[in-house]
């Protein structure tokens, strides 16, 4: 067949830039997208340090109003779309086909497709930076203060159309989990012995999926009226922003959902296996999973008590949001008896499972006090809420993706982290984190708003932003010896050995870092822990376990890399980002969405007519 | 799982041909499928902004002006049957009759086509009378929600064209019954949502007024509340 | 430990909040109490919190604390044998269920109990219980600024007219005080910690929230949605006054204020050079236009009512052309300074009212309040390239002394 693949030879090296620019591994991928998340989570944390300096203290003007308003916009902004979400991508990525015994994801190059989008739409918000059009409306950005009169310059256009690009990313990743982990789970793994990770991986991202399209709707809403002068959030025409905020909060309660749940997997894989003891009502904490799913869908409006829905609707959104209490609250009891007469090992990554757990608590009780919708009209856009936030994003999610980080350190890259550094980055980010974000309580009950670039002394609110400043640095301290210890024992750590935690999941069974191929010989899966069923029939036989051996992996065929994802993003996030390049001209308003556009139909029909494995590389792929 | 032993299975098969799934359900097929539950919102959240502003547009002109439910109705005859047509055309695939997919797989593109056209056709009159993008929040909602539905059809126009032209110069077997299987799900799909938009825009929306005097911004979450009270 | 820690953390955070700074805070100003609020429905919310937190901290214990013991009791020991597998415990889950679930449903029944307390229905019948009726005050919020009408300042008395002021809103003790909620621009959030929670200000819709002072004083108040540049500073005041200084208060809007010489220079720059007028109404002391008989400040007054009328009716005025017809009648964008001298702040609650701070915010108001829309409208701020005003220091401080005078019959300096 003469397709335009002909016209560029086919990527076959498998070192160097190229090749990962232009893999398909979903191994290769993961590590792309943790460094990514960690980047940008590092971005958005000398944001927050911003912040943190200018509110040390009362009447302080390190920052002007502006730019303030630009920081905790993009702080938000950055940290939950651009650091926790894409971290929740780097461990589907990395393990999912790994703990379902599968090669690969179903779609190989749709998931190169994903990672660049978001890269790339990534960039495309920061790049507002370049030539100072910061987005300024708050993570959230409020219609009608995003309607043109009331927000001038290109910033909140930076933002929509980022957005809109990292929505698209998501989307498609999210695609591609749903269909790998229902159609590619290896013989046996039916789905109630699929680990707890996976489940939560599955029910994240069907949530995604669902999720998405409500806020890329509501990012069209407010890009036609922008870009294109239409109404939907004109007051003067009669629209209404009350319809921005149902529609944001309709996508944004789940996403703060599909911001837990991963790590709340993680979580559900290290308690286990630091205790020796198999998950406590493993049935139960899946379905409790799967109604926390489905309840966030019935929640939303409690972001919006005080906009004036009237009694009922608060009352209604009141019980709803206080019954999402009850299933979380499960989950942590079931941690809990996972733990009680184990036989725990309280190494790095159990620390932190365990300060996930202590700290999400916290959170969800601050929670349980903002759906009390009353109560809440004295709470509510105060330091409390941000307090509330922090609690269960740092505390919960970003406590979470490091327990992760450190119990699949040896996996990743075969070596071990350094034990005493890893503790002392968990209690310094521990003391640090209650020290920013437990005082934040009390200044929000005290009647400090949030948002405010500055305060008047006499408020009595200096002794608290004082105490969250100085946590704030005990945190950039212990992230510091992280960055350290990971780097220093990817090259100096001992060998890790395949299976150093001795634990249940598949991943474990294969050497440390995973061949490409992954599985030599694709598992049989004959009960929930399975690895463990493995050793200890192994261990009663007085035998051990050794991890799969190499093969030749010519003999396997796996999908060849492609530069086709890699086109067809860059022409996606061009689309976006011409239309902030408007050139007035009538017939092409935006030549450079248009070449954009261009650039996507033919990745699309380059990769279309790629076949996934190019046959005749295959061998002279690999050194 | 008391006890269990991992033997190993025979090595797989290579990911490039058509799988081994666990459900049986193709990858692809499974990939529209979770596609078309995530369009389903999409439209969702478009159709739900149209009813929330539904009469509350402050200037002219309003549906009452301009809808002519008898033209669309036309069209959405039209559409119908491109989805008969369509279903002729998974039929013959699955048969394995290449000649007579070819030939249902053009009548379903001249069909969307002719769709498109009366789209077409509507809303430069639409704008002829005065009703552009930005006029009110009727124009917006309305063009906003039917425009991105008819980028679903033309998008799907061109899928068919592809999959006519691989067909005819490819007698082989190609494409395959899943393949146009695939495409005819979403073909369907988009179908389906033509139908509530037809319904909701046109024969029930279509005779809508100004907003009554007093009430205005009240009036448009009524439903909406009306369903939590 | 890291319980005992965080519970300490709580303690030591409230004896800080004994501080009498407190007067912005939620809690009240001796811990656990329910004093220092200044009303009904804040107290309503104390209560509820307070138990809310009780019960959290209850609930917390008890959670964090078996974590604790269980990580510490069930530390790993070299040696240690392979803890019983047990996979689950059905009674367990379903104890761990249904208890949340009662304290749940027992939490959330008062809370909707309370909630329906708190709407405006209440304060009209609390009223009646007293005899009264209810003061309904019209709050706009404007970026950045608020705007306080009263359309009957003084229920059943008849005489009483439209009453207007700015970022400072006095009301009578213990009468129940309806707020019906306006917005001109963007979402605003009217907030008065020691008195009530948050409601919203949305434009095209008027929300209605109430509260009711039991001492008078002077109380904070903040805008609680995000709004722009200068939300941190969109700041208020509530003053609760006897029920007769409240009457004087009113009745002053209709009074002529005495001006010295320098006073009626400064009108000049007031209504002339300076056309302050073109956006600013006083009140009481009107002078006539020669020009058309009319008295310029009723005028200007006229066309507020205008305004208004037309904000309220903009749903309905089809005319409009939407692309550009965000137009009122005529602008009118800045605060009512019929009873200035009253004032504590300027800036909306930015800076004390005084002389000096009066002169600088005329001449330099951004050096005051980064992002403010006056030296955005105002003429005489975009003639001279360093954007202060085009004024002599002769007509500023003429400016200043009639300034400072306004209200000065109701409120001595
Ligand atoms: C990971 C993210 C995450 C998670 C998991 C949660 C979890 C919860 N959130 Fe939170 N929330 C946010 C992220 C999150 N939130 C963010 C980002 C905002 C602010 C957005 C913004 O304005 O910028 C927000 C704001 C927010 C508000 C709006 C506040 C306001 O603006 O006025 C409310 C109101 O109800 C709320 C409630 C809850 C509740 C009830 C839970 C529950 O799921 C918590 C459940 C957990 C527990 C309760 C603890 C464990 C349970 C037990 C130990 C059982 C026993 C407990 C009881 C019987 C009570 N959240
Ligand atoms: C996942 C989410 C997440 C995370 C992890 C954080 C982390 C932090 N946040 Fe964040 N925050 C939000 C989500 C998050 N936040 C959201 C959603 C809002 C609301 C925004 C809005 O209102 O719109 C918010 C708002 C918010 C505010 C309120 C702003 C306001 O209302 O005015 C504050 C104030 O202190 C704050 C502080 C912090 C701090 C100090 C951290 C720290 O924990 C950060 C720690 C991280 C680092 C320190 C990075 C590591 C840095 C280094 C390693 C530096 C060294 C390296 C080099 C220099 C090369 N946040
Ligand atoms: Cu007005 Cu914030
Ligand atoms: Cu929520």
């Amino acid at each position: 067949m003469v397709t335009i693949t002909g016209v560029i030879p086919r990527p076959s090296t498998y070192t160097g830039l190229w090749s990962w620019l232009t893999t398909v591994d979903h191994k290769r991928i993961g590590a792309l997208y943790g460094f990514s998340a960690f980047f940008f989570f590092v971005v958005g944390g000398i944001e927050a340090g911003i912040m943190r300096l200018q509110l040390v203290t009362s009447d302080n003007s390190l920052v002007s109003a502006d730019w303030f308003n630009a920081m905790f916009t993009m702080h938000g902004t950055t940290m939950i779309f651009m650091a926790i979400m894409p971290f929740g991508a780097t461990f589907f990525n990395f393990l999912i086909p790994l703990m379902i015994g599968a090669r690969d994801v179903a779609f190989p190059r749709l998931n190169a497709f994903s990672y660049w989008t978001f890269l790339f739409g990534a960039l495309l918000m920061h790049a507002g930076f370049l030539i100072g059009q910061v987005p300024d409306a708050g993570w959230f950005s409020y219609a009608n203060l995003t309607a043109a009169p009331f927000s001038e310059g290109k910033g909140l256009d930076f933002w929509a159309l980022s957005l809109q690009v990292l929505g698209v990313a998501s989307l498609a990743a999210g695609f591609n989990f749903v269909v790998t982990i229902i159609n590619m789970r290896a013989p046996g793994m039916s789905l109630m012995r699929m680990p707890v990770f996976v489940w939560m991986t599955l029910v994240t991202s069907i949530l995604l999926v669902l999720a998405f399209p409500i806020i890329t709707v509501a990012l069209i809403e407010l890009t036609a009226d922008r870009q294109f002068g239409a109404n939907f959030f004109n007051t003067a025409a009669g629209g209404d922003p009350i319809l921005w905020q149902h529609l944001f909060w309709l996508f944004g309660h789940p996403e703060v959902y599909i911001l837990i749940l991963p790590a709340m997997g993680v979580v559900s894989e290290i308690i286990p296996t630091f205790s020796r003891k198999p998950l406590f009502g493993y049935p139960v904490v899946i379905f409790s999973g799967i109604v926390i799913a489905i309840m966030s869908w019935a929640v939303w409006s409690h972001h919006m008590f005080t906009v004036g829905l009237g009694a009922i609707a608060n009352s209604v959104f009141t019980i709803t949001t206080m019954l999402i209490a009850v299933p979380t609250g499960v989950k942590i009891f079931n941690w809990i008896g996972t733990m009680w007469s184990g036989s725990i090992d309280l190494r790095t990554p159990m620390l932190m499972a365990i300060g996930f757990v202590a700290l999400f608590i916290v959170g969800g009780l601050s929670g349980v006090s903002h759906a009390v919708s009353p109560s809440d009209f004295q709470q509510q856009d105060t330091y409390y809420i941000v307090a509330h936030i922090h609690y269960v994003l740092f505390g919960g999610a970003i406590f979470g993706i490091f327990a992760g980080i450190y119990y699949w350190y040896p996996k990743i890259t075969g070596k071990m982290y350094n034990e005493l550094l890893g503790k002392i980055h968990f209690w310094l980010m521990f003391i640090g984190m209650n020290l920013t974000f437990f005082p934040m309580h009390y200044a929000g009950l005290n009647g400090m708003p949030r948002r405010i670039y500055t305060y008047a002394e006499g408020f009595g609110w200096e002794g608290m932003n004082l105490l969250a400043t100085i946590g704030y640095f005990i945190i950039v301290i212990s992230l510091l010896i992280f960055i350290h210890n990971f780097f220093r024992s990817i090259k100096k750590g001992e060998e890790a050995g395949h299976d150093p935690w001795d634990a249940p999941t598949l991943e474990w069974s294969i050497s440390s870092p995973p061949p490409v191929y992954n599985f030599a010989e694709v598992p049989v899966v004959r009960g929930q822990d399975a690895y463990w069923i493995t050793k200890r029939e192994a261990a009663a036989r007085g035998e051990t376990v050794p991890a799969e051996p190499h093969v030749d992996p010519d003999t396997i065929h796996m999908p060849s890399p492609s530069y086709w994802p890699l086109i067809t993003s860059f022409g996606v996030v061009w689309i976006a980002g011409g239309l902030l390049i408007d050139v007035g001209w009538d017939y092409i308003r935006f030549p450079i969405s248009f070449i954009g556009g261009i650039i996507t139909i033919i990745g699309v029909i380059g990769w279309s007519n790629e076949p996934a494995a190019e046959e005749h590389h295959e061998a002279a792929g690999h050194h | 799982m008391a006890h269990a032993d991992t033997t190993h299975a025979p090595p797989a098969h290579p990911p490039a041909h058509e799988e081994e799934t666990t459900t049986g359900i193709n990858h692809r097929k499974l990939l529209m499928w979770v596609f078309l539950g995530s369009d389903c919102l999409f439209f969702g959240s478009l159709i739900a902004t149209y009813m929330v502003y539904r009469g509350q547009s402050i200037v002219g002109p309003y549906p009452r002006d301009i809808i002519d439910v008898p033209i669309t109705t036309v069209s959405t005859f039209v559409l119908l049957m491109s989805s008969f047509a369509m279903v002729m055309g998974v039929a013959a695939a699955r048969n394995g009759n290449q000649k007579r997919l070819i030939q249902w797989l053009w009548l379903t593109i001249v069909l969307g086509s002719i769709f498109i056209g009366f789209q077409v056709y509507e809303f430069n009159l639409f704008r002829v009378e005065g009703l552009r993008y930005e006029t009110n929040l009727f124009s917006s909602t309305f063009f906003t929600l039917t425009g991105f539905h008819g980028a679903h059809v033309t998008l799907g126009i061109f899928w068919l064209i592809c999959l006519a032209i691989v067909a005819a110069r490819n007698p082989a077997g190609r494409p395959s019954h899943l393949d146009v299987d695939i495409a005819g799900l979403y073909w369907h799909f988009v179908d389906i949502v033509w139908i509530v938009i037809f319904t909701l825009l046109y024969l029930i929306g279509g005779f809508d007024g100004p907003p009554e005097a007093g009430h205005a911004a009240v009036q448009g979450w009524n439903w909406v509340t009306g369903l939590i009270s | 430990m890291v319980t005992l820690a965080l519970l300490g953390g709580v303690l030591i955070l409230a004896a800080l909040g004994c501080d009498a700074d407190a007067h912005q805070s939620i809690l009240s100003s001796t811990p656990w109490t329910l004093d220092g609020v200044g009303g009904p429905v804040a107290r309503e919310q104390l209560l509820l919190f307070n138990v809310l937190l009780w019960t959290m901290v209850i609930v917390f214990v008890l959670v964090e604390g078996a974590l604790l013991y269980a990580a510490i009791r069930f530390r790993r020991k070299p040696g240690d044998p392979l803890p019983p597998q047990t996979h689950g415990h059905t009674p367990l889950e379903i104890a761990w269920t249904i208890v949340p679930t009662i304290l749940i449903l027992g939490l959330g029944v008062w809370s909707v109990i309370v909630l329906f307390k708190l709407e405006p229905g209440e304060a009209i019948a609390l009223a009646r219980v007293e005899g009264k009726e209810p003061v309904r005050v019209e709050a706009v919020g404007h970026q950045w600024w608020w705007e306080f009408r009263y359309e009957d300042p003084l229920p059943g008395d008849e005489a009483t007219k439209l009453v207007t002021t700015a970022n400072e809103m006095r009301v009578p003790v213990n009468t129940p005080i309806i707020m019906d909620l306006k917005s001109d621009d963007v979402i605003h959030s009217f907030w008065i910690p020691k008195l009530a929670g948050k409601q919203d200000v949305v434009p095209t819709k008027t929300n209605s929230m109430w509260f009711l002072a039991e001492e008078t004083g002077m109380y904070y108040g903040q805008c609680a949605e995000f709004c722009g540049t200068a939300h941190a500073q969109m700041k208020f005041r509530v003053h609760v006054m006897e029920d007769a200084e409240y009457k004087a208060w009113v009745a002053g809007f209709a009074e002529p204020v005495q001006l010295s010489a320098e006073a009626t220079r400064g009108q000049l720059v007031f209504l002339g050079d300076g056309q302050c007028v073109t956006c600013h109404t006083v009140g009481a002391s009107d002078v006539v236009d020669p020009a058309t008989g009319e008295g310029v400040q009723h005028a200007r007054m006229q066309t507020y009512i205008e305004y208004t009328e037309w904000l309220a009716k903009r749903a309905d005025e089809r005319l409009l052309d939407v692309r550009t017809g965000n137009e009122p009648p005529t602008a009118f964008a800045a605060p009512n300074l019929t009873d200035l001298s009253c004032r504590v702040t300027l800036g909306a609650g930015l800076v004390d009212r005084n002389r000096e701070t009066l002169r600088q915010w005329v001449r330099d108001p951004d050096s005051i309040k980064p992002g403010n829309r006056m030296s955005e409208l105002a003429v005489i701020y975009q003639t001279k390239l360093d954007h202060r005003a085009d004024l002599t220091e002769a007509q500023l401080g003429d400016l200043v002394e009639y300034l400072s005078a306004q209200g000065s019959n109701v409120c001595p300096q």
